[in-house]
């Protein structure tokens, strides 16, 4: 009887092994070497909910693309959001095994350099992706940490630009300092509209503007290790982001509880005379919306509140650099075949028919150039060579959540018409904190 | 049973507790090893694999290599109970699973004894009443998420302007749309105990000439407490640990009015990648839950005993 649990436990230790073990086998295990015969490349990429048929298409043709070249097969695996995807990498990162290839989202690059699980890219591997002046510069600038420590591939740009109502603008032309943008929102808000369309609930935009504001003023937000969230340039950013609904009223109040795509749908219906921090997917829903034929993107304002240019040591970005990178796992047993894939994905002819596809703008400079042209796109495409990368440190992630903290927890005192500063500044204080000991904490 | 109890001598007992001994001994326990095995993946290895992650400094940086992740003793639970919201987050759960609690049992047991007669129409009103329970808490927070916005239907109805999913306000939105889900629990429940409820008990009452209040206090009630008993416990536990419903109702980071525990223990984990720290406050709520579990468990222990 005593017998028993040892038993049981003997029992469930092999049958966790055998589990384990069935999931390893069932992994590629072949050698290098591109005759890929017989051998399948994992890749994750976002699941588009704009084109899912259109993706489904996609799917199908680089895989087909890609076994008439090297006999391999290609199986896409999908996820929903950003924390499906979280998921999955810290699964992957912590068994060792997962997926071959994953697209990341820029700003998820550093956090991602840091688990240490992905390949480093030397110059031999660049080689075999054509080399990095196959790229777009600026689009390599989130790849890693400095030019000798790439783990990023760029696959896909997805600057923010603003969104301008023509009609209501007239001939105006949309500012080019955050102040300017302010005068024309209080010119245009009255008669059930508003200046400016903003999401202040969503998950990432509120952080962009801030960061924005504060990099054109000249805080990194940080630096060498050091955070400096309490910076005044930065305490003036939220105070206007937040002035803007709070005490300038050109904002609907109802944006207190809006996500990016609830902002979008207002100005789509022509509620609002500017839609700031939105990228060229937008144009989807923009173009079936009301104020189809009646709107243009324009460059984000550079010049950050209460100046009249962007600060001497500070940066006139108009976007974080946006889009998405190609990592290459460290675990895969096929680099090679994962390095072609990635070559065949970037390539011009790829680029540019995903560009067609999905509307997303390619990495790839000869694609890219050749877009250079079409004048719906030149804000965009000039927003794209002024976008800066965000800080390349494995402590973003959390520094971009005490970022967006300050503003969701400084959304209750709106209601009241006022920015209540003390309460701003004990806010901003607890960011710099958090950001400053996920800082320390780095590795 | 009674009966065998009545009849058998009190000389043969020890004759009997001899034959238990020697069935106990040749019981085929080998049969649990199936279940066995799965409590032990499923339950045992996981929960021993949390406890040595919350003794690790595991983050982003250490994740690939975790068993190699520094040991730091208990600083992940001292940071947690010292550094982090955790002592606020436990006092928001605990607080908003108590009142939906409390609130839940009117509410399951008023629609429980209202559908227990025979009308036209009852199975109609009886399916209706578990829709709440039936919808994934993704739906249902996605549907009020909808319903509480700034410019959605409560404030339209109200006429005033009044912020729902932030704010002071945002912790009764969070206990009124729990409640709206958890109550068909209690209702279930309630419902099934009364069914259990012999008929000639109400005969007994009526012949008693028991008035309504007299016979649902003093007859129905005393029926009812183990299931009721077990419903609160159940509901408890539910509202305690329910990550979905406040995710998708106020996402995160999460408002600090609604900043519960199963949220803050998330955003540490996939949004700040501290694991350690994380698993050290998964650790401290599955304390805190076995509080009411082992009151619950006692009860009926002592229920059993006496019986």
């Amino acid at each position: 009887m005593k017998r028993l649990p040892i038993l049981a436990a003997v029992c469930a230790a092999s049958l966790f092994l055998a589990a384990c073990g069935d999931d390893a086998s069932s992994d590629n295990s072949s050698d290098n070497g591109l005759s890929g015969a017989g051998k399948t490349l994992n890749v994750l990429v976002q699941a588009n909910t704009i084109y899912p048929e259109q993706q489904r298409a996609w799917f199908t043709e680089i895989n087909d693309k890609f076994k008439a070249q090297t006999g391999a097969e290609v199986k896409f695996e999908t996820f929903a959001s950003a924390n499906d995807e979280l998921t999955k990498i810290q699964t992957a990162v912590l068994s060792g095994q997962g997926p071959d290839i994953y697209s990341l989202g820029t700003t998820f690059t550093p956090t991602a350099y840091a688990t240490g699980a992905f390949l480093e890219l030397k110059d031999d591997d660049w080689k075999k992706l054509g080399g990095k002046e196959a790229f777009v510069p600026a689009t390599l600038g989130i790849s890693g940490p400095d030019a000798e420590h790439q783990v990023g591939i760029p696959f896909t740009s997805r600057p923010f630009v603003m969104a301008y109502n023509t009609e209501i603008l007239g001939t105006d032309k949309p500012a080019t300092t955050w102040d300017g943008l302010l005068e024309q929102a209080k010119k245009y808000t009255g008669n059930g509209r508003y200046g400016l369309a903003v999401a202040y609930a969503d998950g990432f935009d509120p952080w962009k503007f801030i960061w924005a504001m504060s990099v054109q003023a000249g805080n990194p937000l940080v630096k060498d290790k050091k955070a400096s969230l309490d910076d005044p340039a930065t305490l003036k950013a939220y105070q206007t982001y937040l002035g803007w609904l709070a005490t300038d009223k050109v904002v609907n109040p109802a944006a207190v509880g809006w996500k990016n795509a609830q902002a979008i749908a207002d100005f789509g219906a022509g509620k609002a005379a500017f839609l700031p921090m939105v990228s060229a997917t937008s144009k989807v829903t923009l173009d079936k919306s009301a104020v189809a034929g009646k709107y243009a993107y324009a460059i984000m304002p550079t010049v950050p509140p209460g100046a009249t240019s962007t600060a001497s040591n500070g940066v006139a970005a108009t976007s974080i650099l946006s889009g998405d990178n190609l990592v290459v796992a460290k675990y895969t047993k096929n680099k090679d075949l994962a390095l072609a894939l990635v070559k065949l994905l970037t390539s011009p002819e790829q680029q540019e028919s995903y560009y067609k596809t999905f509307g997303e703008l390619p990495t790839n400079a000869t694609a890219a150039k050749k877009l250079q042209s079409d004048p719906a796109l030149a804000a965009i495409i000039d927003s794209a060579s002024k976008a800066a990368g965000t800080p390349f440190n494995g402590a973003w992630s959390q520094v971009q959540l005490a970022l967006l903290n300050v503003v969701v927890q400084s959304i209750p005192s709106l209601q009241a018409g006022k920015v209540d500063d003390a309460k701003l500044k004990s806010l901003v204080a607890d960011a710099q904190k958090a950001a400053q000991d996920a800082l320390d904490k780095q590795k | 049973m009674s009966i065998t109890t009545e009849v058998r001598p009190a000389t043969s007992r020890p004759a009997t507790r001899k034959r238990r001994t020697v069935s106990r001994r040749q019981r085929p326990l080998w049969m649990l090893a199936p279940g066995g095995v799965l409590m032990v993946v499923v339950i045992l290895v996981p929960l021993a694999v949390a406890l040595l992650v919350s003794l690790l400094d595991l983050d982003q940086y250490t994740l690939r290599e975790w068993t190699g992740a520094p040991f730091i003793g208990l600083d992940n639970y001292v940071e947690a109970l010292t550094d982090t919201p955790l002592p606020h987050a436990i006092w928001i759960s605990v607080g908003y699973s108590v009142l939906v609690t409390v609130a839940t049992l009117p509410i399951g047991l008023a629609a429980a004894l209202a559908t227990q007669q025979r009308f036209r129409g009852r199975a109609l009103v009886r399916s209706a009443f578990l829709i709440p329970y039936v919808l994934p808490a993704f739906v249902v927070g996605t549907v009020w998420r909808t319903i509480l916005q700034p410019s959605g239907p409560v404030n339209a109805i109200l006429g005033e302007q009044h912020l729902w999913l932030n704010g002071p306000l945002s912790y009764w939105a969070l206990v009124v749309v729990q409640l709206w889900t958890s109550w068909p629990l209690v209702y279930l429940l309630a419902l099934s105990g009364l069914q259990g409820i012999d008929g000639e008990v109400h005969e007994a009452a009526a012949l008693d000439g028991a008035a309504w209040f007299a016979k649902l206090r003093y007859v129905i009630f005393p029926y009812l407490r183990g299931v009721l008993g077990l419903g609160l416990v159940i509901s408890f536990l539910h509202n305690l640990n329910n990550f979905t419903l406040p995710y998708v109702l106020f996402g995160v980071p999460a408002p600090h009015d609604v900043e519960v525990l199963p949220v803050l223990t998330y955003v540490e984990s996939f949004q700040n990648f501290r694991f350690g720290l994380s698993a050290a406050m998964a650790v401290l709520s599955l304390l805190l839950v076995s509080i009411p579990l082992a009151l619950y468990l006692r009860a009926v222990r002592l229920n059993s005993d006496e019986s």
